[in-house]
């Protein structure tokens, strides 16, 4: 409607400059064919429907495939299988079981004694070990204390952190000391673990 | 007037006395000398931070451990639990392919010694090949082990001296130095005298680098110091001789580190130590002090 108005419209300021100071419509037979050809065809015209509904019609369209996508989306992503708590199944089967010992009744007793000292073994090096850390505590509070009576600068600068101690590596102790100038045998070897991504 | 007073009454202290002293009002005289004692220490500490420098000496000192590098003997309970476990484990275990393998062998064995033998039916079975049995494999394993020859655990049979660094391989060990304090000679832990413009973790790392073996440049220590916190203090009166107005005493801040790579050689003065031995050489005082934060564990 908007288009076919500002047509008409159009039309007469047209005609206006051609004519001069007359503003008649003069009815030559170009101008009218002219005319219908600007009327006729916007308002007979299928492409300019097209162009309304078919924006729609795609969007529609688009629409109805993203709704598909977010409900294939929304199922959760498949569980990575931990392999440690699967049993294999070939250690399900029934010959490999080892014979269960009948013990005898004082190697029963003798095992629950000694499990019976090893938890008091056990304790005792626990609370030792407890109060080892609770004095090294205390001894590195009373040393704070006295740096802070001392002065506050140098107590600052102890409580930073130190930026350049971790990442923090050591070797733990092995059971033999390491051999001077000792040549590893080259080896290769296949790895067969399995990688899942989810 | 009731409501103001209520509201002042319900702020905490140090804040009602932080005010009083923004303020700066005359009649707040009155009220400073009702301040609680904690307050007025604080004003002394303040007062001393600024102007006038403390009595005591500063030294940095660094206890410097190696960590073990073998593992410690069993106790015989722990041997015997070991033992107990270890029993446990395999009665209640399943058998292995290996095992497996092994029972195998030993069947097919009996059943080829036996007077009914089918060689035959055993060759459709097996697909006629050359069989090495779990046996074979284990004594050629066996073989090439006994050609490893590891390093012996126990080398202090040969009573390795005090200075040497691979003494006890079971413990921690601690450094410590021979260094003229006043007028005594004297073992301690490594220190150096604090100099105004570095933090005490550097007087410690100066005190281990400036030891007599360091800077011939026999003796080489990377030390990993652990923060930059003191972890032990030390503080001593000078004698009376000694003493004057401006040091009264000195103070000696520890500091930990672990050996991450040292020399082998070294000469006398230093001793690396473990903590049962620290007693030997230590003047009880010190030691008292000292032995709290080396831990053993």
């Amino acid at each position: 409607m908007f288009l076919v108005l500002s047509r008409q419209t159009a039309v007469p300021t047209n005609v206006s400059s051609l004519m001069g100071v007359d503003g008649h419509v003069s009815q030559g037979p170009w101008f009218a064919s002219v005319l219908t050809l600007k009327t006729s065809a916007p308002l007979r015209a299928e492409p300019k429907k097209k162009k309304k509904v078919d924006p729609r019609r795609e969007q529609m369209v688009r629409e109805r495939l993203k709704k598909k996508l977010k409900k294939l989306e929304r199922v959760p992503p498949e569980l990575i299988p931990i392999e440690d708590f699967t049993t294999p199944a070939k250690y399900m089967d029934e010959t490999r079981v080892r014979g269960a010992p009948q013990l005898p009744f004082e190697e029963s007793e003798r095992r629950a004694l000694l499990l019976k000292e090893w938890s008091r073994y056990k304790q005792t090096q626990h609370r030792a070990e407890m109060e080892a850390v609770g004095l090294a505590v205390e001894a590195q509070r009373e040393a704070l204390e006295e740096l802070r009576l001392e002065s506050e600068e140098l107590y600052q600068a102890a409580l930073r952190p130190d930026p350049l101690l971790f990442p923090f590596n050591h070797q733990g102790p092995s059971y033999t000391p390491p051999k001077a100038q000792y040549e590893a045998p080259e080896g290769k070897y296949n790895n067969i673990t399995k990688v899942y991504t989810q | 007037m009731a409501a103001p007073c209520s509201r002042m009454a319900n702020r905490p202290l140090w804040q009602f006395i932080t005010n009083v002293r923004r303020t700066g009002l005359k009649h707040t005289g009155v009220r400073q000398i009702s301040l609680s004692s904690a307050c007025r220490a604080a004003t002394q500490t303040r007062s001393k931070t600024e102007g006038v420098p403390s009595p005591w000496k500063l030294y940095g000192a660094v206890c410097l451990q190696r960590l073990p590098v073998i593992s410690q003997e069993r106790n015989p309970i722990e041997d015997q639990f070991a033992e107990l476990m270890h029993q446990m484990e395999l009665e209640r275990s399943l058998l292995s392919d290996h095992e497996q393998r092994l029972l195998e062998d030993s069947e097919r064995m009996t059943r080829k010694q036996a007077d009914n033998y089918d060689s035959d039916e055993e060759e459709a079975d097996y697909g006629g090949q050359e069989t090495i049995t779990a046996q074979d494999q284990e004594d050629t394993w066996e073989q090439k082990l006994k050609h490893f020859q590891p390093a012996l655990r126990d080398r202090d049979v040969g009573g390795t001296p005090l200075g040497s660094v691979e003494r006890c391989l079971g413990d921690s060990l601690v450094l410590l130095v021979q260094q003229t304090v006043g007028k005594e000679t004297i073992w301690l832990l490594p220190q150096a005298q604090w100099e105004a413009g570095e933090t005490l973790r550097q007087t410690a790392e100066r005190g281990l680098s400036s030891l007599p073996g360091q800077l011939c440049g026999e003796a080489d220590f990377k030390a990993t110091f652990l923060g930059n916190t003191p972890c032990g203090v030390y503080r001593y009166k000078f004698p009376k001789e000694v003493r004057t107005e401006r040091c009264v005493g000195a103070k000696v801040f520890f500091f930990k580190a672990f050996l991450s790579a040292g020399s082998a050689s070294q000469k006398e003065p230093f001793l690396w130590v473990k903590k049962t031995e620290l007693q030997g050489y230590l003047k009880p005082p010190y030691l008292e002090k000292v032995d709290r934060f080396i831990l053993n564990l």
